[in-house]
């Protein structure tokens, strides 16, 4: 009695082996490969990493779901890069844990907004998208203005993420909270190491309007006012015109 | 429900209770932030909540080995209600964000009700709550008559279907507060997560162990998918979530791939827990009750077992199609659309298998709305994978991409095919479960079909028109070479579309509530006449006992 | 370094990918038309319709 239990049971056994092997050939395939790819990706020497300020921001990002709208991934199509700007490259999201490429455009693409728009009017849309846009359908996010940013806790992201790879130095990690501050405040003693420890291209200035405190919208701004400004990979590409497409 | 654990089974269940308090209570006390904190709370008050409920029955008396005689349904009841209220809930979330794009001021000014924020717990509500309590409730009910065996204990599947749905209200509650890893379909935070793998090995443990005490030689093919499913979404689900957190006791972590790493991981996870989860578990489903409601063998027994694996090995390799004209490498993309392709293959042999056994007895299908809630949900099977195939091939997505048009191809599925076939399989299963003859009222399952059908149609003609026309606006020239409409455009030209699209899901939504009334009412029928099948004599307690223990 | 193993994992997963799918394909068809595998499906198609009330015991 037991031995004919004991053989059913290296039957099912042996048909979950089977399931395992079927459905795992595909994904180590594809994925394998890619995990060997910077050696075959451009070396961009301009890269930098987000600031604080703007980590934070791309976490409230994160946390508001802006994702489920908007992508940050322009497609080598013409009219996608006429519209958005040269279409993205590998490497600007290799420091973006996770990726936003996003898969819906209930809103346009992100991927090129830094700069597009003045801290004002992202202010003001972010406030209230019709009072800049009166068509929009996207979600009045008011309380960004009046919520204090948290920045006690941004040591701790940098040092999980410089584990996970990306260059935080000691140095960043340890001064992350008033880094955080300092950006947003240009006139307080912090903002001196902004500069110093992120390079002189940082934007440091007062993003929400409200020279007095740090608030989410401060942040937010920040991180948006930065994307497609990490690198200069992608222009370069385009004017380079190499045809073909991003592999 | 406690009455029929045995002494030691109620003891394990106190036990298993009274850890998840001091886990929820450390959390609670330690939580690094509020969010933390909260989800401790509701983790001490659901092990608290056990401790009570089994406090309250332990020292009733055991239970008559007469029990062992007959299959042990308790927790497949509790499964099919947990999933129809998930149901209503997240349906209704679901509608409610539909609205929000046709009119986007309804948020009250409150972070919760904005639509970033919305989707999630729709999205987690449907597939998950939902879907996830369909599978697993019908997956119970399914390996029990299939392997002519009971389930082996009967204190597992309580802890597999409610640790579940404490999975599910961490996550949907995290979504309101803003918790979430932003990777889709995969929203919910590192604890949430290693809670659900902890789940899910329990769940596996226990269709090994049952399949083990079968009293077939050969494992019904539709024991193949639901395993499958188990199997394929253990390893999707750890490797998309593997993350570090910011701190033990805080709720954020950052995924350790990045990029176009992620990228893939993300959607090899995403379009995969569509094959896995939305698929296969349901043909496992469908495998079942469509045979057994129509009173006739499946069609072709071999073409099942050859789509089972070429849907098992095929769907693997389809994810990077949702990555056309991205930073992904080419060749990637290009072996994407090739399986899609070939995918159609396994997926329309399922859809024909499906289809031919119900032909010689249309009749059935014309009289039954159960039976007919099956067949059209095979025929919307068809129509989504031979979409989901046309829509990989890279010309088309660069159309549809981005676009409603994948919004359409989505609830195409989900509400045609997925939600379909549960409804199915419920109103099957519901009175056989509940020892009734029928349903409470089949006026209302025939009710609950055509509000079904009327509003996936509408709101699928919506979404793949104003997706189309989307997409076509975000390419058009004008003679100067210049694009012809602004983003904004685009957007206005949805509206409609999107008052339209919110109207179907409102009606899929009352066929929901509908669907919940008539479940809720047959189970309340008091009719002693079905207690017990006469046409099969009761077995000696003793001789249960007995082949109980030599099984184990 | 680098270089050399994307390429040598690019190369096995073009070239071995299509080999696994053709004899896999094989191997399943050759266990549905397995002529002993015919009398256990036909069962096994039957036995959902007529399953009872309670265990097999």
């Amino acid at each position: 009695m037991f031995g004919f239990h004991y053989k059913l049971e290296r039957k099912a056994i042996g048909f979950v082996i089977a399931i395992i092997i079927a459905a795992s050939i595909g994904g180590i395939v594809e994925i394998a490969p890619l995990f060997t790819i910077e050696g075959t990706v451009e070396d961009v020497p301009d890269m930098r990493v987000y600031t604080p300020l703007e980590l934070a921001g791309r976490n409230i990002y994160v946390r508001e779901g802006c994702y489920a709208c908007h992508s940050q991934m322009i497609r080598s199509l013409s009219d996608e890069v006429e519209r958005y700007g040269p279409y993205s490259l590998a490497v600007e999201s290799k420091y973006d844990h996770p990726m936003l490429w996003g898969s819906k455009r209930t809103g346009p693409d992100l991927a090129r907004l830094g700069d597009k728009y003045s801290d004002e009017w992202h202010v003001r849309h972010l406030n209230n998208p019709r009072d800049v846009v009166p068509e929009s359908v996207m979600p009045r996010y008011g309380w960004l203005l009046r919520t204090p940013l948290k920045v006690e806790d941004m040591s701790g992201h940098l040092a999980v993420l410089a584990k996970l790879g990306v260059p935080y130095s000691q140095e960043m990690i340890d001064n992350a909270p008033s880094d955080a501050i300092g950006q947003a405040q240009p006139d307080r003693d912090e903002a001196g190491g902004v500069a110093e420890r992120y390079g002189d291209a940082t934007n440091i200035r007062v993003f929400d309007g409200n020279p007095s405190r740090v608030t989410e919208m401060d942040a937010v701004v920040a991180y948006l006012q930065i994307l497609g400004k990490l690198t200069d990979a992608a222009h370069r590409q385009q004017d380079a015109e190499i045809p073909g497409d991003a592999s | 429900m406690v009455l029929n654990l045995t002494r030691s089974e109620r003891q394990g269940a106190m036990i298993v209770a009274v850890l998840l308090s001091l886990v929820g209570l450390v959390m609670t006390l330690f939580g690094a932030d509020g969010y933390f904190s909260t989800h401790g709370f509701i983790i001490m008050l659901a092990g608290m909540g056990t401790v009570f409920l089994v406090g309250r029955g332990y020292d009733a008396p055991e239970p008559s080995d007469e029990r062992l005689a007959h299959y042990y349904d308790d927790p497949v009841k509790a499964g099919v209600i947990l999933a129809m209220f998930w149901a209503v809930f997240a349906m209704f979330v679901g509608d409610w964000v539909a609205w929000l794009l046709a009119y986007p001021d309804m948020t009250f000014d409150a972070a919760w009700a904005s639509f970033g924020r919305l989707r999630p717990v729709h999205t987690t509500g449907v597939i998950f709550g939902f879907g996830g309590n369909a599978l697993i409730a019908t997956s119970f009910y399914v390996m029990q008559r299939t392997c002519r065996a009971r389930l082996p204990d009967q204190l597992s599947p309580w802890f597999v279907i409610l640790g579940y749905n404490l999975f599910c209200i961490l996550s949907v509650s995290g979504y309101f507060m803003g918790i979430t890893q932003s990777k889709e379909y995969a929203e919910a935070e590192w604890y949430a997560d290693i809670w659900l793998v902890v789940v899910w090995v329990v769940y596996f443990l226990l269709y090994l162990r049952t399949l083990q005490r079968r009293n077939e030689p050969h494992i019904y093919v539709a024991n193949w998918y639901y395993l499958a499913f188990i199997v394929v979404v253990a390893m999707l689900h750890i490797v998309n979530n593997l993350a570090l957190p910011v701190s033990w006791f805080g709720a954020k972590s950052y995924t350790i791939y990045s990029g176009v790493q992620d990228a893939m991981i993300q959607w090899w996870y995403g379009h995969n827990a569509v094959a896995f989860f939305l698929t296969s578990g349901f043909l496992g489903m469908m495998y079942y009750f469509l045979p057994k409601r129509a009173n006739r063998p499946i069609f072709s027994y071999r073409l099942s077992i050859i789509s089972f694996w070429g849907i098992t090995f095929s769907y693997i390799w389809v994810g990077s199609h949702h990555l056309h004209y991205t930073a992904l490498p080419h060749w990637v993309q290009t072996l994407g659309v090739t399986f899609s392709i070939i995918l159609l293959v396994p997926s329309w042999a399922s859809a024909g298998n499906a289809l031919l056994t119900l032909n010689g007895a249309w009749d059935k299908v014309r009289d039954d709305a159960t039976l007919r809630f099956m067949m059209v949900a095979a025929v919307f099977y068809g129509l989504t994978t031979f979409e989901g195939s046309f829509m990989a091939i890279r010309p088309v997505n660069s159309l549809s991409h981005y676009t409603d048009w994948t919004v359409a191809h989505v609830h195409a599925g989900t509400l045609g095919w997925v939600s379909m076939i549960s409804y199915g399989a419920f109103y099957a299963m519901v009175p056989w479960i509940w020892k009734q003859k029928k349903m409470f009222s089949p006026r209302l399952v025939e009710v609950h079909f055509w509000l079904s059908v009327a509003g996936t149609f509408i709101y699928v003609f919506a979404m793949w028109n104003s997706g189309i026309i989307q997409g076509l606006m975000w390419r058009t020239y004008n003679d100067v070479g210049t694009l012809s409409y602004s983003f904004i455009d685009s957007m206005v030209a949805m509206h409609p579309y999107y008052i339209a699209r919110a109207f179907g899901g409102f009606l899929f939504l009352l066929g929901a509530c509908v669907g919940l009334y008539n479940i809720w009412k047959t189970m309340k029928v008091r009719t002693p006449a079905m207690v017990s099948d006469p046409s099969r004599p009761l077995p000696v307690a003793g001789v249960a006992a007995g082949s109980v223990e030599a099984g184990e | 370094m680098m270089e050399i193993s994307h390429d040598l994992l690019v190369y096995v997963a073009k070239t071995h990918g299509l080999f696994y799918l053709v004899g896999f394909s094989i191997l399943t068809l050759i266990y549905c038309y397995w002529p002993s595998n015919k009398k256990r499906f036909d069962k096994a198609a039957k036995s959902v319709l007529n399953d009872e009330d309670g265990p097999c015991l």
